[in-house]
C-alpha cells in the first residue's frame, strides 16, 4: 500500500485557560492519499480549522497539540523545531484562508509576493521566478497576467484574490493544500468558479488537499471523501457520496435534512434541536447525545469509538450495534 | 378583484454620492461620483405572502430593505405600506402608527441586541417605545409569552446576550420584532450568520410565527435554497435593478433571465444529480461604473448589440417578468 500524503493519528489539541484546559480535538484520526480531496465539515467550533491549523503547525499558544501524530509522507512534522517546520510551511503545505485579503500583503504587488514565495523556497533566479509567476497567474484565470502581476492587492476582486493566493500556494508545487473555507467571502457565481479552479488545479499538479468548509454542496461538487466533525471529533468519515446519500450517524442524518436545497419540497425542515456544545460543556458519553433522538443509555456515559473498514468510519453505538447484530445474523444463517 | 397587496414599491431610485473630500476633488481633479445602488425598482407584496429578493453582494437588496422600513430614504420613487406613502411629508401622523406595523430582523444577532440590556428589557423595548403598555406587570407577561413563542425559556430574560447562542440570540430578535404586533417583517439575511442545523430551526420558526400570526415577510437572502424554502415569489437582482420576478417555483423550474440561470448552474449540487454546469464567467462589474445597457451584458452569452446599448425594462414576457432584450425578442 502506498504512503498516504497525510496521516493524522489520535490527535488531541488542548486550549489552556486559567481553569482547565479545554480540548478542542479528541482522538482524531484521518489519512489524505495521494491526489485526493478531503472534505472536513462540521458546525462552528466544531474543530475544522483547528484539524487544519494543527497539520500546518500553526496552532497558537495558548493552544497546544497535547497528544497524537501527524505524518507527511510517513514523516512525523508534529514535534518539528519551528525552523524545520517553517521549510515545511509554504513549500510542501500550502494554505488557503478564507479571506484572501488577509492573506495578501497590502503594500506589496502580488507578482513580488509570489516571486518571494519561490525564491525563499525554491532555487530559482528573480527572472525565472517571475516568468513563472506570469505563467500560474495565467493558469489560474487571471486575465493579461503579464500586467496584472504588477497590481497590488485592492485592485482586484475578491474572485481574482483568491485565484493569487491559489497561485501563490501552487508556486512551490506543494504536496498537500490546506483550504480553509476557501469561498465562504465570496459571492455564489464566484464560489462555483473557485471551486471549480481547485479542482482542476489539484487533479493536473496531482496535489492532495484538506477542504474545509461549512457548506455541504461546496463537498458535494468538490471531494472525494468527507469526514464529519463534531465538537472536535470525527463522528463520521466516508466517500462523499455514501455520506451524503446514506448517512449512517444521527448527527450527519440530521444535517443534511436540515439544508435547503434546489430540489427538495419538503414543508418543513428537518430540525436537530439545540446546538453544538461549548468546548468547557460536553457531556459525557456521546456529544451529541442530547441533541439525538435515538440516543440509548450507553450513549450518555460512554464515547462511541470511530469504528469501520478503511473506505467508511461511524463513531455512534447504534450503528455499532446495528452491525454486531448483522454480522452475527451472517454467522447464524 | 385580489385585494390591494400590503407593500408597494414603486420607481424606487437610491444614488449614494461616493465622491471624495471636497478639497482632493479639487485639487486632484476628480470628478465626482455616484454609486446607483438601487434603479427604478418596483413590486408589489400581498398579505401574508413572502416576497423574497436574491442577489449577489453589492446588487441593493440590504438598500432596497433599509428604504422599506423607512432607514433610508429613496433618490425618487415611493414605498406605499398599506396606501401610506414611507417618504410624503404629509403622511407624517399616519406614517408613526405605521411603524409600529413594519420590524426588521437583521443578520448578525451579534449586533443587533444590545450587550448591556437584559433579554426582557430588548425585547419590552418596543412595547416602551410605541406606548403600548405602561403597565409592569403587562409588560413582564407579554415578554415571558414572547419568549415562549420563539421557544425560548421565560426565565431567559434576567439573562444577558452574551450568554445565549448565536440561534437563540436571533430567536431573541425575533421575539423583539413581534412584540408590537406586526404585520410585515422584512428579514435581512436572517440566517446567513447561522450554522445550518440552526439556520433550519430559524427558518422553520419563522415559517410557524406566519402561519400563527398572519405575517408578511420581506426575505433577502444570496442563498437560493434558503430562498426557495421561505419565498412564495422572488425577485432577483442585479447591479440594483430587478431581472426577473416570479412565483418560486417557476423561477426554479423556468428561469428565463440569463442571470437566474447562471446563478442557478452556480449553486453546489447537493443532490450530486451530476448535471452538466455551464462554466460561469465574470464577475459583478463595479457599480460605480457600471456597463452601458443592460448590465449583464458583458457576462451574458445571448448579448448583441441592442443589450449594449438600452437598458432593458422590467416587463410582462408571456406571464413572466423579465427584463431581457432576448427574452423579449424571443431570442432566448
Amino acid at each position: 500500500m502506498r504512503i498516504p500524503v497525510l496521516s493524522v493519528r489520535n490527535l488531541y489539541v488542548a486550549f489552556a485557560t486559567r481553569r482547565a484546559d479545554l480540548v478542542a480535538l479528541e482522538d482524531v484520526s484521518f489519512d489524505i492519499a495521494e491526489g485526493e480531496i478531503l472534505g472536513v465539515v462540521g458546525e462552528s467550533g466544531a474543530g475544522k480549522s483547528v484539524t487544519g491549523a494543527a497539520v500546518i503547525g500553526l496552532i497558537e499558544p495558548p493552544g497546544r497539540i497535547t497528544g497524537g501524530e501527524i505524518r507527511l509522507k510517513g514523516e512525523r512534522i508534529d514535534n518539528l523545531p519551528l525552523s524545520a517546520m517553517r521549510k515545511i510551511r509554504g513549500k510542501r503545505i500550502g494554505m488557503v484562508f478564507q479571506d484572501p485579503l488577509t492573506s495578501l500583503n497590502p503594500l506589496f504587488r502580488i507578482g513580488d509576493q509570489i516571486v518571494e514565495t519561490m525564491m525563499v523556497h525554491l532555487d530559482l533566479s528573480a527572472a525565472e521566478a517571475r516568468r513563472r509567476a506570469i505563467e500560474l497567474l495565467g493558469e489560474v484565470g487571471i486575465p493579461a497576467p503579464e500586467q496584472r502581476i504588477d497590481a497590488f492587492p485592492h485592485e482586484l476582486s475578491g474572485g481574482m484574490r483568491q485565484r493569487v493566493v491559489l497561485a501563490m500556494v501552487l508556486c512551490t508545487n506543494p504536496e498537500l493544500i490546506i483550504a480553509d473555507e476557501p469561498t465562504t467571502a465570496l459571492d455564489v457565481s464566484v464560489q462555483a468558479q473557485i471551486i471549480a479552479l481547485l479542482k482542476r488545479l489539484a487533479k493536473s499538479h496531482g496535489t492532495s488537499v484538506m477542504l474545509i468548509t461549512h457548506d455541504m454542496g461546496v463537498i458535494a461538487e468538490t471531494a472525494d471523501r468527507v469526514a464529519v466533525m463534531y465538537a472536535g471529533r470525527i463522528v463520521e468519515i466516508g466517500p462523499v457520496r455514501e455520506v451524503l446519500k446514506n448517512p449512517r450517524h444521527p448527527y450527519t442524518q440530521g444535517l443534511m435534512g436540515s439544508i435547503p436545497t434546489l430540489t427538495s419540497d419538503a414543508e418543513r425542515l428537518v430540525q436537530i434541536p439545540g446546538s453544538m456544545p461549548r468546548l468547557n460543556a460536553r457531556p459525557p458519553g456521546c456529544a451529541f447525545n442530547p441533541r439525538c433522538a435515538l440516543a440509548i443509555d450507553r450513549c450518555l456515559c460512554e464515547r462511541p469509538p470511530l469504528v469501520g473498514d478503511d473506505r467508511a468510519k461511524v463513531a455512534c453505538w447504534l450503528v455499532e450495534a446495528e452491525e454486531g447484530a448483522e454480522q452475527r445474523g451472517e454467522v447464524l444463517s | 378583484m385580489s385585494p390591494a397587496p400590503l407593500v408597494e414599491v414603486d420607481r424606487l431610485w437610491r444614488v449614494f454620492d461616493v465622491s471624495g473630500p471636497w478639497l482632493n476633488r479639487v485639487l486632484e481633479r476628480r470628478p465626482r461620483l455616484f454609486l446607483t445602488a438601487v434603479a427604478d425598482v418596483s413590486f408589489a407584496i400581498g398579505r401574508r405572502e413572502t416576497f423574497a429578493l436574491v442577489g449577489e453582494s453589492g446588487s441593493g437588496k440590504s438598500t432596497i430593505a433599509k428604504i422599506i422600513v423607512g432607514l433610508l430614504p429613496p433618490s425618487e420613487g415611493d414605498v406605499r405600506i398599506d396606501g401610506i406613502s414611507m417618504s410624503s411629508p404629509e403622511a407624517r401622523k399616519k406614517r408613526a402608527d405605521l411603524r409600529r406595523r413594519i420590524q426588521m430582523i437583521f443578520q448578525d444577532p451579534y449586533a443587533s441586541l444590545n450587550p448591556r440590556w437584559r433579554v426582557d428589557r430588548i425585547i419590552a423595548e418596543p412595547l416602551r417605545a410605541f406606548g403600548l403598555m405602561r403597565d409592569r406587570k403587562d409588560i413582564e407577561g407579554r415578554v415571558a409569552e414572547l419568549l415562549e413563542l420563539v421557544g425560548l425559556d421565560p426565565s431567559d430574560g434576567h439573562k444577558y446576550p452574551h450568554e445565549f447562542s448565536g440561534g437563540q440570540r436571533q430567536r431573541i430578535a425575533i421575539a423583539r420584532a413581534l412584540a408590537a404586533n406586526p404585520e410585515f417583517i422584512v428579514c435581512d439575511e436572517p440566517t446567513s450568520a447561522l450554522d445550518v442545523s440552526v439556520q433550519a430551526q430559524i427558518l422553520n420558526l419563522m415559517r410557524d410565527l406566519q402561519d400563527q400570526l398572519g405575517l408578511t415577510y420581506l426575505f433577502i437572502s444570496h442563498n437560493l435554497a434558503v430562498v426557495r424554502h421561505m419565498a412564495t415569489r422572488i425577485g432577483v437582482l442585479y447591479l440594483g435593478r430587478l431581472v426577473e420576478v416570479a412565483p418560486s417555483r417557476e423561477l426554479f423550474s423556468n428561469p428565463r433571465h440569463p442571470y437566474t440561470r447562471m446563478l442557478l448552474d452556480a449553486v453546489p449540487d447537493l443532490e450530486m444529480t451530476g448535471r452538466v454546469r455551464r462554466p460561469v464567467e465574470g464577475e459583478i462589474p463595479n457599480p460605480i461604473n457600471p456597463p452601458k445597457g443592460c448590465g449583464f451584458h458583458p457576462r451574458c452569452p445571448y448579448q448583441n448589440e441592442r443589450c449594449r446599448r438600452e437598458t432593458p425594462i422590467l416587463s410582462d414576457e408571456n406571464g413572466r417578468l423579465v427584463a431581457c432584450h432576448g427574452v423579449a425578442e424571443a431570442r432566448i
